[in-house]
């Protein structure tokens, strides 16, 4: 529920390009439902990068997906919220003028440029197809824009790759038409539903160096979505980590990197291993991440969170609760593993999902909005060495 | 494409080869072999002229010599290139060249086999020509409304009864069929054999409609011909029909589900052009590959068809020939009726490597 | 707060929680015969095997029983042929190994002791004559010279031809006859029971025929590859390209009809299926481990190709031959309709033929039941392989 946010700011705030306000999806096959999406508050801002990070399996490309209502239909559908696209809630529209707002207004690539373009078709005629439909102009006309695209993505020879077949080209090639394919016709969001995860990390540096001069040039928004710290960090201006269907923390990314406050972020953040430090093992979070069919009650990362763990032998087994994990039983607070936490605002410009989180009892649920982007020659965030407990309860 | 094209057409040969081993094989199994041949020509002439007679076949097919070269001699008779004598064929003065097969000769008739099929062929194609697209349209219009209601009980049920539809044998669809719709007693819609009317070289090509103390109407030759094939047709059709549905519906549903049909609605395309466009084309391609199956089997359920509706083709020729006890005539119909098949599996890999732009010209498929 | 538990949902969302799984093959099997129509698909085969094996006690002119001028006969015994007596006693013994839970191997070999035996029995014991008077029963009847007798429940044989009725050919049905008699005077139902027989046979022993050329072609297509492969595919396509009824009827004309030539024809040309099919499993399966295994111990070629390949391929080969049992059912019906199969022994295809050429009208219970009979025997068959395929390969459902 959008309220007024605690801390003030410093200027007046521009308004999001797209937000997503208490989306939930579900799934039901049969006489089974299933919730992938619950309650995701998210917003874009114009000429911004909006990382949303998480593990497979989180409901990341589930809400990538329902922006533009790619879900079908049965099994899938919306159980609630608003996808406010310049103010006007997609989930509202008829399926012709979604149709208008697909390619144009908002574009889409996605993780597997092998098999997501049509083999029998040329590329050319694939990228003309979606010119033709949203720009009304004449073929010739669309062939000179298609080639403009791929030339804008660095394909060289252009003209004579419009008549080249999907299978002709190699993995790298297809992303970079896809790429053209969907800025063709100039959309002002793009959703990379994880650009470059099928790719070579030497293609995949290129593919996002792509992405950031195109953002540049058009003053596009992007809507990121990857499970690879490394890429927000060189990519994003804010992040959004998903947890089992959930919003856990939501930040601007300088910020998330120097202070992350949910424990899962911060297990995330343990787990990537560094240069010049020695270890015999990595740190990994212990436990798998739950089914959509089986989500714990309360708080959904309860079963494997430290920081629950570090709280309930804090205070004493007498406030705690037994909870199976899949290593044996550990001891959380009653809170964890009653109340589902929302997404609050526990600093400026901050956003985080946990009880112990220092501010979150006093804070306020908002939706969570940063217009902020970093400035073009920003250094890397460095990722903090030792990682303390997240302030005082 | 035409090195494409020439790589098929020698890859076929040792094929067309083999084929020709196995017709032959046949014949040199059977008790008698080849002197059964010649026996029952022997039987219906004049004992004075048997042993002459009995020389010249033993000759022509050289029934004293081994197996090989018997089925050496057989291969040359009957392919078009090949030894001949001088004086006739193409080079004419040459021992070596192009010439007209000799298949052998009935014996009820006498007349060359090869002039009878090539009376009786037209017919079978027709059947097989008018049979082939209207199975393609069924087949594609089916297959595009299983991907439209995907789920539904039109599904479910359409794949029950489509393999019911398959199962009908050809035989008792064509004696209902006739019965029930070409009896003059109970319905008599269509007519119940032959490919023309009695009177059709009277008919003019066309159909005319005209007005002279009552509304005339002549069905014309054509429309004659087209009411006359409509149940060979249908019986025909049926059985192909619930064999590529199943294929098609199978392709289009997988097809349905591909990444390239997401990218496709993410570009904004309206849903009837991503059936119609994207899964259609890609939905094609097994469908042209099932042909390879199907071809055969229509060619050789033209012989129930030609056979109950009394159709003067490859099939009923056949039939006729093996209660004349002519073997010969029923091997040359069979060798006929494998290089149609050849040539037919020919234009469907043509047809599919320019349907799917993945196979290369170059390459040979598997 | 928890949502109810959740099955089932796309690609990169959960996975579905299964109770335990059985032993792989018994879940498959249990699979296959789940749905309605693979059950009855499975009862009418069943129904046409029973009519098949006890044919001459349901449809035959001889008395099971008589007193017959004060002597207890029977006819029925007197006159059983050989494939009765085999078939009898086959199914006798079977029933005694289910019930007594038997191995098939002991199934087996005591169906080699058994079934010879009966025979040996039923050819020093009875002394069927070689023509047949099947109107002798009427006559004494008429002479009132049975005194009591049990007959089978369709008291015609299927080649009683009726010579002593005037006017018995191509009768209605009718309470003498329930599905009416044929253009030869023979009673249609009685017919048809005894096609069943011989249907079924074809349908197996064919196919039978055709599953061991295509194991032994395509085990070894998959097994050595390379340019045994090559030659086994031009082979295949070979066959393949020839029109199968044309083949079939160069066959026929070469080396005559004959029923158990036509069961070896079209063994012979249904060989393709179930190679490719073989081929195709022992190519996938030579790459894997236990296989590699087996050669690595020195185990002999048979032995690797049939107690270790073979048994992972069986299933798929279950699948075709379900299919090819139906496919030869069809030949058969259709060389016999065509005047060129069966003649004298009765053919659901054959009888078929007689409904267009007899009277020159449409004979209706000529063309309806046999027609019947053959088209749901077929669609049975069908039915239970796609079920089977259904079962092994979810992915393939359409």
């Amino acid at each position: 529920m959008p309220s007024t946010p605690n801390f003030a700011p410093e200027i007046p705030m521009p308004k999001p390009l797209l937000e997503l306000s208490e989306l939930s999806i579900g799934f039901t096959t049969g006489h089974r439902s299933i919730r992938p999406v619950h309650d995701v508050c998210l917003s874009i801002y114009p000429g911004q990068t909006v990382a949303l990070v998480g593990e497979s399996g989180c409901g990341k490309s589930v809400t990538a997906l329902s922006i533009l209502r790619l879900i079908p239909s049965p099994p899938g559908h919306v159980l609630g919220g608003r996808v406010l696209f310049e103010g006007r809630d997609l989930l509202a529209l008829s399926e012709r003028e979604m149709q208008q707002v697909r390619g144009k207004d908002i574009a889409m690539i996605f993780q597997e440029p092998m098999t997501s373009l049509n083999p029998v078709f040329t590329i050319g005629e694939q990228i003309v197809e979606a010119v033709t439909l949203h720009q009304h102009v004449g073929r010739n006309e669309a062939y000179a824009i298609a080639e403009k695209s791929m030339r804008d993505v660095g394909i060289a020879d252009p003209h004579r790759r419009l008549l080249d077949y999907p299978h002709q080209l190699s993995g790298g090639m297809r992303q970079r038409v896809m790429i053209a394919m969907a800025l063709s016709c100039q959309p002002k969001l793009l959703i990379a539903d994880e650009p470059t995860t099928a790719l070579d990390v030497t293609i995949q540096a290129q593919i996002l160096e792509l992405l950031r001069s195109l953002q540049q040039e058009r003053g596009m928004s992007i809507l990121l979505i990857t499970h690879d710290l490394g890429v927000v960090a060189e990519n994003a201006d804010v992040a959004a980590v998903m947890y089992a269907s959930r919003i856990v923390e939501h930040a601007n990314v300088g910020e998330l990197f120097e202070n992350p406050q949910h424990p899962y972020t911060q297990g995330l953040f343990r787990a990537v291993p560094r240069l010049g430090v020695k270890a015999s093992r990595l740190v990994a979070i212990p436990g798998t991440v739950p089914n959509p069919g089986r989500f714990p009650p309360g708080c959904k990362f309860h079963p494997r969170c430290a920081l629950a763990a570090s709280r309930a032998s804090a205070a004493g087994a007498v406030q705690g609760v037994e909870v199976a994990t899949d290593t044996g039983t550990v001891c959380v607070p009653k809170q964890c593993h009653a109340t589902e936490p929302d997404l609050r605002e526990t600093s400026r410009e901050h956003w985080a999902a946990c009880h112990y989180v220092a501010g979150y009892a006093k804070a306020t649920a908002t939706v969570p909005r940063s217009a902020s982007q970093r400035a073009t020659e920003v250094p890397l965030p460095v990722i903090p060495m030792a990682m303390g407990e997240g302030g005082a309860p | 494409m035409l090195t494409y094209i020439i790589r098929r057409l020698l890859l076929m040969f040792p094929t067309l080869l083999g084929m020709t081993i196995v017709t032959f094989s046949v014949m040199a199994m059977s008790p008698g072999g080849m002197t059964a041949i010649i026996a029952n020509r022997e039987g219906a002439v004049d004992p004075r002229y048997r042993k002459a007679i009995h020389d010249y076949y033993q000759k022509k097919y050289g029934l004293d010599k081994p197996l090989a070269v018997q089925y050496l001699m057989w291969l040359n008779g009957v392919s078009p290139l090949g030894v001949k004598d001088a004086g006739a064929g193409w080079p004419v003065s040459w021992r070596v060249g192009f010439k007209l097969p000799d298949l052998g000769e009935s014996i009820q008739t006498h007349q060359p086999v090869l002039d009878m099929v090539e009376a009786s062929l037209p017919i079978t194609l027709l059947l097989n020509i008018v049979t082939l697209p209207l199975v393609v349209v069924l087949s594609i219009w089916s297959g595009v409304q299983a991907a439209r209601k995907r789920g539904g009980l039109a599904d479910i049920g359409g794949g029950m009864v489509l393999l019911g539809l398959w199962s009908i044998p050809q035989i008792w669809a064509g004696v209902m069929l006739v019965g029930y719709l070409g009896n003059r007693e109970i319905l008599h819609w269509f007519p119940s054999a032959g490919l023309h009317d009695v009177q059709a070289d009277q008919f003019s090509f066309l159909p005319t409609l005209w007005f002279a103390g009552g509304l005339h109407f002549d069905r014309g030759w054509l429309l004659d011909t087209a009411w006359h094939l409509v149940l060979p047709v249908v019986c025909l059709t049926y059985a192909a029909f619930a064999f590529t549905s199943k294929l098609t519906r199978g392709a289009m549903l997988e097809n349905i589900a591909a990444d390239y049909i997401r990218t496709a609605r993410a570009k904004g395309l309206p849903e009837g052009l991503v059936l119609y466009r994207h899964v259609l084309r890609n939905g094609l391609l097994p469908l042209i590959t099932s042909f390879s199956t199907l071809l055969p089997s229509l060619i050789g359920g033209s012989i129930i068809v030609e056979n109950i509706f009394a159709l003067p083709g490859m099939g009923r020729l056949g039939v006729v020939a093996v209660f004349d006890k002519d073997p010969q005539m029923v091997m040359s119909l069979t060798l006929v009726a494998s290089v149609l098949t050849l040539i037919s599996l020919l234009l469907t890999d043509i047809a599919y490597a320019m349907a799917d732009p993945r196979v290369s010209f170059e390459a040979a498929p598997s | 707060m928890t949502v109810p538990a959740g099955t089932i949902s796309p690609t990169n969302l959960g996975i579905a929680d299964a109770a335990p799984p059985r032993n792989y093959w018994r879940q498959v099997f249990h699979d296959t015969f789940a749905p309605t129509a693979a059950r009855l698909g499975v009862a009418w085969i069943g129904v046409v095997a029973v009519l098949g094996i006890f044919a001459p006690l349901l449809a035959n002119t001889h008395p099971i029983l008589a007193k017959i001028e004060g002597h207890v006969v029977s006819p029925m015994l007197q006159n059983v042929t050989v494939p009765d007596v085999a078939l009898l006693a086959l199914t006798a013994w079977t029933i005694v190994c289910l019930v007594r839970r038997c191995s098939p191997s002991r199934l087996m070999l005591g169906a080699l002791i058994v079934v010879p035996v009966a025979v040996l029995a039923a050819l020093l014991l009875t002394h069927p004559p070689d023509v047949v008077d099947y109107t002798q029963y009427r006559e004494m009847r008429r002479q009132g010279k049975i005194q009591w007798e049990l007959m089978a429940p369709i008291p015609y044989s299927p080649y009683d031809f009726q010579r002593d009725i005037p006017d018995a050919e191509l009768n209605a049905p009718s309470r003498y006859h329930w599905l009416g008699t044929d253009a030869l005077g023979g009673d249609l139902l009685s017919r048809m029971i005894h096609a069943c027989r011989i249907d079924l046979a074809i349908g197996l022993i064919a196919t039978g025929i055709a599953v061991v050329i295509g194991i032994a072609i395509g085990g070894l297509m998959g097994y050595f590859a390379g340019w045994v492969d090559l030659l086994g595919m031009r082979l295949i396509e070979m066959f393949e390209s020839i029109p199968q009824l044309f083949l079939l009827i160069t066959f026929v004309a070469f080396f005559g009809a004959n029923l158990y030539l036509i069961m070896a024809i079209i063994g012979l040309t249904s060989w393709t299926g179930e190679a490719r099919f073989i081929r195709a499993e022992f190519l996938r399966l030579r790459r894997q481990d236990f296989v590699q295994a087996a050669i690595s111990q020195g185990l002999p070629l048979s032995s690797v190709l049939f107690r270790h390949m073979l048994p992972n391929g069986i299933y798929p080969i279950l699948i075709t031959s379900s299919f090819g049992i139906a496919s030869a059912i069809l030949l058969e019906s259709t060389l016999s309709f065509l005047g060129i199969g069966l003649s004298r022994d009765p053919s659901w295809g054959g009888m078929l033929n007689q409904a267009l050429s007899a009277g020159g009208t449409f004979v209706w219970w000529i063309a309806l039941f046999p027609g019947l009979a053959i088209f749901l025997t077929v669609f049975g068959y069908n039915l239970v392989g796609e079920a089977m395929r259904d079962a092994l390969d979810p992915k393939l459902r359409t």
